[in-house]
């Protein structure tokens, strides 16, 4: 069974300015137990698909089965399975991170001592020991982010929805929420994540998407969205190379060092050949998922401004 | 989720959002009957002496009555500023278990206000065992009935900065315009009609009546002083209050 099955979600907003199509026939399936990324820019409609797919918000068309369950028609077994963080969350400020845990824990339905228990180890793992009798209103931005990561994924609800869960966070403590969060998977549960750290996404994800003005342009691995956009190998030229002379091979973007070139891999020997007889030094690398996104999306964008009548 | 569990979960968020809430901050402690403690005192300074019981009642009417304006801040504040009302409605819980964990968590801060006014009652008028639970029966009431227009107003906020206004001009004229403060009486008699159109007289005028306070007839239409008429008034706002509050909470875009 299919852990999510999105067919043709649309959702337009009603606003001042007349109807904002916010989501365009949106196609999208992620396996039982799979780690999903959910990429795109802001307002592309990552949000919005989730509020739908959590039952927070009815699509204008289409439908969202979750473990063959459908979103609209059944809003309360979807609950049954589901946990979300929200874009942008912030804890009581009344409560300590245990309790944050412990109560949330309750209200689901758990024992109290399944909840300390699960307290325990996901405070632990999630480096909140210290801070676990402070109430949130002194703790940290990245601290209180900590807390709500804590607190749904302690829940082990079959389908975690995290959207952008470590926003604020220093990089130490994104690697824990990192490993609490590939431990969960581990567990048994689908994750859908969404985030603008491509580097967190390339690490988490085992599949993702990449949505733009409400279409998804891509689903698969990460490496195949690199071959998709024919962008595999970064080239650094400290000199020696014009723009334009680079450009036939493939985008080139200058940098602090000189001109940056991302390329297929079949390019990169009659390039590196040439950079040799031309005495210039040349750092070769693979292209970054932020990279091949920046690739795949500003394409859609040149796309969709050519159609865009002037 | 058992009916059991559910009802853990509302007691859990009672306690985490009310009696931790006015642990951790006490000036809420005093912040929600400040209020009608200051128009019971004008009342005793400048009204005579006969119009004091009302004045009383009033408080405990306004005390239940502002649990509504309690719970459209906090509601739309967990909405909009914390976006935890969403954590707790893609739960297992149901949204009515929402709305009445935070509804009873209002309760707790007005507890104190309700202890002050029931204590102070037995000394403005003379009342028995049966009345004060007739009048904790129309607080309850009312408690429900403000709570839900209070959940029902928070989800059509889109901004932090709408709420202090239309909480202002909502709950004061629910609660000081209408004969709440007052009796009944004051208002021309062929005007008195008007008064019900706020849902607050319907309480109010239980409540009055429960302490054994003289209730005027309308007598352009007298069945507006019935008992009947308005618990039944009372009990549908409640309720329909409550329906549409269900409905919102399901599917309000935020």
């Amino acid at each position: 069974m299919e852990g999510l099955i999105a067919r043709a979600v649309s959702k337009t907003y009603r606003s001042q300015r007349g109807p904002v199509r916010a989501l365009d026939n949106v196609d999208m399936t992620i396996a039982k137990g799979r780690l999903f990324g959910f990429l795109g820019r802001n307002g592309a409609g990552k949000t919005t698909f989730i509020k739908i797919a959590t039952a927070l918000l009815r699509p204008t068309s289409g439908s969202i089965q979750l473990f063959g369950i459908d979103v609209v028609d059944r809003p309360r077994e979807i609950r049954e399975q589901i946990a979300l963080i929200p874009q942008e969350a912030k804890p009581f400020y009344q409560l300590t991170p245990r309790e944050h845990v412990e109560e949330y824990l309750r209200v689901r339905g758990l024992s109290a001592e399944t909840a300390k228990s699960r307290a325990d180890e996901v405070l632990a793992a999630m480096g909140l020991e210290t801070y676990q009798s402070v109430p949130a209103m002194v703790l940290s931005g990245g601290l209180q982010q900590r807390t709500l990561v804590a607190m749904i994924l302690a829940t082990e609800a079959p389908f975690l929805f995290l959207d952008e869960p470590t926003l604020g966070m220093d990089p130490f403590a994104r690697r824990q929420v990192w490993e609490v969060v590939r431990r969960a998977a581990r567990k048994g549960s689908t994750v859908l994540l969404t985030t603008h750290y491509l580097d967190e996404a390339e690490q988490l994800s085992e599949e993702l998407a990449v949505i733009e003005g409400g279409h998804v342009l891509y689903q698969g691995v990460a490496e195949a969205l690199k071959s998709k956009v024919r962008r595999e190998v970064r080239l650094q030229f400290s000199g020696g190379f014009t723009a334009q002379e680079l450009a036939r091979y493939g985008d080139v973007y200058p940098d602090r060092a000189g001109l940056t070139l991302l390329t297929t891999r079949s390019a990169v020997e009659e390039l590196t050949q040439r950079a040799l007889e031309r005495r210039v030094p040349v750092n070769v690398g693979p292209v970054t998922l932020e990279e091949a996104f920046l690739t795949l999306v500003g394409r859609a964008i040149e796309d969709e401004d050519a159609e865009t009548p002037a | 989720m058992t009916w059991k569990t559910q009802a853990i979960a509302i007691f859990r968020i009672c306690y985490f959002n009310g009696w931790l809430g006015l642990r951790r901050s006490p000036i809420a402690f005093i912040a929600l009957f400040l209020t009608p403690l200051s128009f019971v005192f004008f009342l005793y300074v400048i009204a005579p002496r006969s119009v004091l019981p009302f004045g009383v009642v009033g408080g405990i009417m306004f005390s239940a009555l502002f649990t509504g304006n309690a719970m459209m801040n906090d509601c739309a504040y967990l909405r909009l500023e914390r976006q935890v009302q969403q954590i707790f409605i893609t739960s297992p819980l149901r949204p009515m278990s929402w709305i009445l964990g935070m509804a009873l968590s209002e309760l707790v801060f007005t507890v104190p206000g309700l202890v002050l006014f029931f204590a102070i009652l037995p000394l403005v008028v003379p009342i028995g065992v049966l009345t004060m639970l007739a009048l904790v029966g129309v607080v309850l009431l009312t408690w429900l009935m403000s709570t839900s227009l209070g959940f029902l107003l928070s989800t059509f906020f889109r901004q932090l900065r709408e709420i202090w206004p239309i909480g202002m001009v909502v709950f004061t004229s629910l609660s000081v315009i209408p004969p709440v403060f007052y009796p009944i009486a004051e208002i021309p008699e062929s005007f008195r009609w008007v008064a019900f159109l706020a849902p607050s007289t319907f309480a109010s005028q239980l409540a009055v009546r429960a302490a054994g306070l003289s209730v005027p007839i309308v007598a352009s239409a007298p069945f507006l002083s019935s008992v009947g008429f308005q618990v039944v008034g009372l009990v549908v706002l409640t309720g329909l209050f409550t329906i549409v509050s269900m409905r919102f909470a399901r599917w309000r875009e935020p």
